[in-house]
């Protein structure tokens, strides 16, 4: 339960920056989501509004480069600095240190969004900034990370084992990804399409060895405690860890069809695709049980219910992939929107749910705030799970058509257009109505933040504040 | 399991990863070389001019890769040989001299591998790139006004004017962007034969 006086951790301000640069980025980011859809759906915009900033070319890439390293990443590491010393039991130290490192963060996100705007992309895949920006990043996440990685404490005698297996791996695989991508990418090592062979690789690390692994850390401490059951096999757990971490960094390339890549390397990522789909078939046998029977408390508590839309998504994301990676498959939707429909599966409805889980789960226990039961709860909740559903669907239905009709010869350009209008307005639809749910999500953010709402006690997630005296943790897996 | 073990499996499987399609892959098409044409005693891929490598950054730059891949698959599975897109497949030996090397994620509109065959003057290019619909009534491609600017006509004919009609006696000139954009859509073009790909 918690106590009355607020303890801070020494790592409450960094949690709060990173936390409040990520609900910022997604909100300006979905703002200019719609734009960049309205752009695409009505082509004479571009006519009456020659802007470059506010063109498709610009918009497309920044919302991207806002939504994976403003809002998920920070997102991300706004709420493991909450949580990791709670595992642990080891407080952070440098407060201030940290506190800087997660301002350079969103300093990197202000100057990546500066130069795409005025520069434009690199057009590098999920590396569309500068090098500088590259710099920012490092220089932050090597603070961040180094505090994140103490929390991981020494012997891990005592304590779960899986969600500190996942940051581990996760801490290691993304220096090392955005190193070698920058090297090879811009430091001239790699020549001709050694250059887009590293793209995927990068793409792959960026999601399948840095977020998704970040958020099954979160998956697998939160919902052990949120629902007061341990995970089954911790074996199986270990196999599936294993399996993700060796896997993940190949996956990319199955979306390659033919073309630069060579095609052992696409043979290859179709098999670990496939692979890896088993993998998180395995670790949905661990985390389903959890949830079994627990309708009641799902509808009651707002963060078990984003966690468990967290937890359907990772499995619907990856059995998408393993779908996609299909050869028959793969040669009609190369080159699609079904692209656009994996980034909505793995981004929003993957990471964000998981992440506005933990931000309702965690946020009270570091602020001693709670949310109060408000109808924004609920608005939030309804208007992005519908919205998700309409833009990832809409994108993987028109994907399809578009696919089909790109391989038919005689349906000129500007028809397979036409064709995509209808989607392309329902997507819209789907992208404001999750703009309005993260409207609803940021106002309760920013009134709890400023302590605007008579507080509701929070959900008790850790038994006291770390800060005053470490303990292990109450469950999970020993 | 000891945090020691762990740290071993991460580095030993990212190591896998990265040895297995880095490692390997420099090895395959990292030292590929251009062909020499005995005839022409040019290489194949031709190198670009310096204009058409400024241009690979603009064309990064404007986002055109949001709507247009560069790369043409063969003809198993796939229509883009019979769309026109291109006289044959591309293959990594064809990015040789691209920097950066792109392939694009979406096609909203056509590959353009080889949009230097099918557009081979300039000045058509910049029609398209100052307003498509002068060429085609119904493209859905955006216009890019902002890479030229108008400018009173000065005594000397200006050659690379477009050749619209004159508003207050000023032309619409392509700024530095445009030009070298045009150059390198020019440049892209495989219509050479390739050992591993050739045109049949
Ligand atoms: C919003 C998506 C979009 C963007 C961004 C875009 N295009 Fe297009 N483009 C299209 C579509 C759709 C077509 C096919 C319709 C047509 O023929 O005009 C097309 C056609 C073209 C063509 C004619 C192709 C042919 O086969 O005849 C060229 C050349 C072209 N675009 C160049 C560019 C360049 C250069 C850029 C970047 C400065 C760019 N486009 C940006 C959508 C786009």
């Amino acid at each position: 339960m918690t106590t009355a006086i607020p303890t801070f951790s020494k790592a409450t301000a960094a949690a709060t920056i990173l936390l409040v640069g990520s609900v910022s980025w997604a909100l300006l980011g979905a703002g200019l989501q719609v734009l960049s859809t309205l752009q695409l759906l009505i082509p004479a915009l571009a006519y009456v509004l020659p802007i470059p900033w506010i063109s498709y070319g610009k918009l497309a890439p920044l919302t991207t480069f806002l939504f994976t390293y403003g809002w998920i990443t920070s997102g991300f590491l706004g709420v493991l600095t909450i949580l990791i010393p709670r595992i642990s039991g080891i407080p952070f130290r440098y407060g201030r240190i940290l506190g800087s490192a997660a301002i350079i963060w969103q300093v990197a996100v202000l100057v990546g969004l500066a130069e795409i705007l005025w520069n434009g992309s690199t057009g590098l895949i999920s590396m569309p900034f500068s090098r500088s920006v590259t710099a920012l990043f490092f220089l932050s996440f090597i603070v961040l990370g180094t505090g994140l990685s103490r929390g991981l404490g020494r012997s891990w005698k005592s304590g779960p084992l899986l969600p500190r297996l996942y940051l581990l791996g996760a801490l290691i695989a993304f220096p090392l990804g955005l190193g070698t991508a920058e090297l090879l990418l811009r430091g001239g090592l790699a020549p001709g399409a050694l250059q887009i062979m590293m793209q995927f690789v990068w793409n792959s690390f960026v999601h399948h060895l840095w977020l998704t692994p970040l958020a099954l850390v979160l998956l697998f401490q939160l919902l052990p405690v949120l629902t007061g059951r341990p995970v089954g096999s911790l074996s199986l757990g270990i196999l599936c860890w294993v399996a993700t971490i060796t896997l993940g960094g190949w996956i990319g390339n199955s979306l390659a069809s033919e073309g630069p890549v060579p095609s052992w390397l696409q043979s290859a990522g179709v098999v670990t695709t496939l692979l890896l789909g088993v993998a998180v078939w395995g670790n949905g046998t661990l985390l389903k049980p959890l949830l079994e029977g627990k309708w009641e408390e799902c509808r009651r508590q707002v963060a078990l219910r984003f966690l468990a839309v967290g937890l359907w998504s990772y499995l619907a994301s990856y059995a998408w992939l393993a779908f996609l990676a299909l050869p028959a498959v793969r040669q009609t939707t190369t080159f699609t929107m079904v692209g656009q429909a994996t980034q909505t599966l793995l981004l929003f409805s993957f990471y964000g749910n998981v992440l506005a889980g933990a931000v309702y789960a965690l946020l009270p226990a570091s602020r001693m705030i709670g949310w109060p039961s408000h109808p924004t709860l609920t608005i939030h909740f309804w208007f992005s799970t519908i919205g998700l559903t309409l833009i990832a669907s809409s994108y993987a239905l028109a994907g399809f058509f578009q696919g089909l009709a790109l391989n038919d010869p005689g349906v000129p350009m500007s028809t397979i257009s036409s064709y995509l209008r209808p989607f392309l307005c329902t997507v819209l639809v789907g992208q404001v109505l999750w703009w309005i749910g993260q409207l609803s999500f940021s106002t309760l953010f920013f009134a709890s933040l400023l302590k605007l709402f008579p507080s509701v006690a929070p959900v008790a997630i850790f038994p006291v504040d770390y800060d005053e005296q470490p303990q292990p943790v109450r469950q999970g897996q020993h | 399991m000891k945090s020691g073990q762990a740290l071993f499996i991460v580095f030993a499987s990212l190591l896998f990863t990265w040895a297995g399609q880095i490692a390997l892959g420099y090895f395959q098409v990292g030292r590929l070389e251009p062909i020499l044409n005995e005839e022409t005693n040019y290489t194949e891929p031709p190198v670009p001019s310096g204009l058409a490598q400024t241009g690979a950054r603009v064309f990064a730059s404007q986002g055109c890769l949001e709507c247009h891949s560069l790369s043409v698959r063969g003809p198993s599975g796939s229509a883009d040989l019979t769309r026109g897109w291109g006289p044959r497949r591309t293959v990594p030996r064809d990015y040789l001299f691209r920097e950066p090397a792109l392939i694009g994620s979406s096609r909203i509109g056509s590959d353009l591998s080889n949009i230097g065959l099918r557009i081979p003057d300039s000045k058509d290019l910049m029609l398209h790139l100052w307003n498509p619909r002068l060429r085609n009534s119904n493209s859905t491609c955006p216009p890019h006004p902002w890479l030229f600017e108008r400018k009173v006509a000065g005594p000397k004919i200006e050659n690379d004017a477009l050749p619209l009609p004159t508003k207050d006696w000023k032309q619409i000139l392509p700024k530095y962007q445009a030009k070298s954009l045009v150059a390198y859509l020019q440049s892209l073009h495989s219509d050479y034969a390739l050992p591993e790909a050739p045109i049949k």
